[in-house]
């Protein structure tokens, strides 16, 4: 059963087509690791899955019901918004720089959405927060404001925030780009203990994750997936030249 | 010093009128001022143009025009408005302008991140504005919002023009009746204080905001 599924989709910024046709399905409980060169659009689709970015042609389903999808003249349609809402709220999303809402305390920015979206009551949202806020580590921190805290430990409570509203996918865009090396592997760590609860996850640019954890890997180059398949067969085994050159690089690198 | 003693009655009084200018100019133009803003950034573009048009005429006018158009101007065509009215209109037409553009320079200075966080949350459009991006907002702006609550209270003293005893009217009364400079001295003073408690003020609330970075 498919609980993500984006077909033929399209996207332009101006005259730049970023993406150029992509097509993949996700099931439940699967973890999808997109990695390719800066630039390969693969940030970009992680975006357009949740709206952030609109698409110009193609369709996205999310648990079988269309975000957006072709209209009769071959441009993308979107559901109303009320729908969308509903759709995107399935979908948990963890940004590169965190955008953990500096004026609020750790404990504040788990429970604003719960509250403002979710109607949840303080005492019911709290308990919630207090226990992501132990599942990531962090359990002593509720009442620190974020730039008190670590890359690293922000970007935990970024993933704890996500999860209080109970998403049934979990997207991560570039989740340790902006942090020091050494701080790398405990949003990793978390990012793995999510795996091994069966969490359905998106995850680009994670070379290292992608071959320890990834079910799948897909490789995107200029706007199109270029190979996927098995985590190992893509990494250490690709069959396309442009895989090939790319894992070169970056794995010369590490 | 009996001098000086003899005038301030009269200064007060002046002060009483400069102040009751400023206190409601400033109350009604820190909302709207941010209503302004809002209508500025909004992609609806007949609310956007009507607001560039309305910054560009109350910023690229001086002050002292607008006042006596409000009071002489409008006059000539029928409309009569009190002093005080007159001059508390132009006032709030002219500042809410100036605040408009700060205030939105604050919203654009805030990181797109911040709103693509309460976006992909659920926040709708009012929360994430009331919860997220004002609030961060309002700490950035204190700066220059006072800089312009020092102006504001400077430019009351415009209103001599129409006619109105403020603080600095009172005080060119008294220099010219007496023929002597101190009353424009005691009025420096009586400005000074008021500024300083403005000064404090903003220091005050840049403090109550320090707690997070």
């Amino acid at each position: 059963m498919y609980i993500l599924k984006a077909t033929d989709v399209h996207k332009k910024f101006h005259h730049n087509e970023v993406l150029r046709g992509i097509s993949m399905q996700v099931e439940k409980g699967e973890v999808i690791a997109i990695i390719g060169p800066s630039g390969s659009g693969k940030s970009t689709f992680l975006r357009c899955l949740n709206r952030l970015e609109r698409i110009d042609r193609g369709s996205i389903e999310i648990e079988g019901e269309y975000m957006v999808k072709n209209g009769p003249d071959g441009k993308a349609v979107y559901s109303n918004e009320k729908d969308i809402a509903r759709m995107r709220l399935k979908m948990g999303m963890v940004f590169q720089s965190f955008n953990l809402f500096p004026h609020k305390s750790v404990l504040e920015n788990l429970m604003m959405a719960p509250l403002l979206v979710n109607k949840t009551d303080t005492r019911k949202a709290r308990e919630t927060a207090m226990m992501y806020l132990e599942k990531v580590g962090l359990a002593q921190n509720g009442p620190n404001y974020p730039f008190e805290l670590s890359g690293g430990m922000q970007q935990r409570v970024a993933i704890a925030r996500a999860l209080c509203m109970n998403p049934d996918i979990m997207c991560f865009d570039e989740p340790t780009s902006a942090l020091d090396p050494e701080l790398t592997g405990e949003v990793l760590q978390v990012m793995k203990d999510l795996a091994n609860e069966h969490m359905t996850m998106v995850v680009t640019h994670e070379i290292g994750f992608a071959r320890e954890v990834a079910d799948r890997v897909i490789f995107m180059d200029e706007g199109l997936i270029v190979e996927e398949g098995h985590a190992e067969d893509v990494i250490i085994h690709p069959r396309q030249v442009r895989t090939k050159e790319f894992l070169g690089k970056v794995l010369m690198a590490r | 010093m009996d001098y000086i003693s003899s005038l301030l009655p009269f200064m007060l009084e002046g002060t009483v009128i400069t102040l009751k200018l400023f206190f409601l100019t400033l109350i009604m133009v820190l909302p709207l001022g941010v209503f302004m803003a809002l209508a500025r950034l909004s992609k609806f573009k007949p609310l956007n143009g009507f607001t560039q048009f309305y910054i560009w005429v109350f910023r690229g006018t001086p002050l002292l025009l607008q006042l006596l158009f409000i009071y002489f101007g409008l006059g000539t065509i029928g409309i009569n408005i009190d002093r005080f009215p007159a001059a508390l209109l132009a006032f709030i037409l002219n500042y809410t302008a100036y605040l408009a553009e700060v205030y939105r320079s604050g919203i654009q200075s805030i990181d797109q991140g911040q709103f693509e966080a309460a976006d992909v949350l659920g926040l709708n459009r009012w929360q994430t504005l009331t919860r997220i991006i004002l609030p961060q907002m309002i700490k950035r702006v204190l700066p220059p919002i006072s800089n312009e609550v020092i102006n504001l209270i400077k430019d009351t003293s415009l209103v001599y023009a129409i006619g109105i005893s403020e603080l600095l009217r009172v005080a060119k009364i008294a220099a010219v009746r007496d023929a002597i400079f101190v009353p424009f001295i005691v009025a420096a003073v009586f400005y000074l204080i008021m500024t300083a408690v403005i000064q404090q003020t903003f220091k005050w609330l840049e403090n109550r905001y320090a707690y997070y970075r």
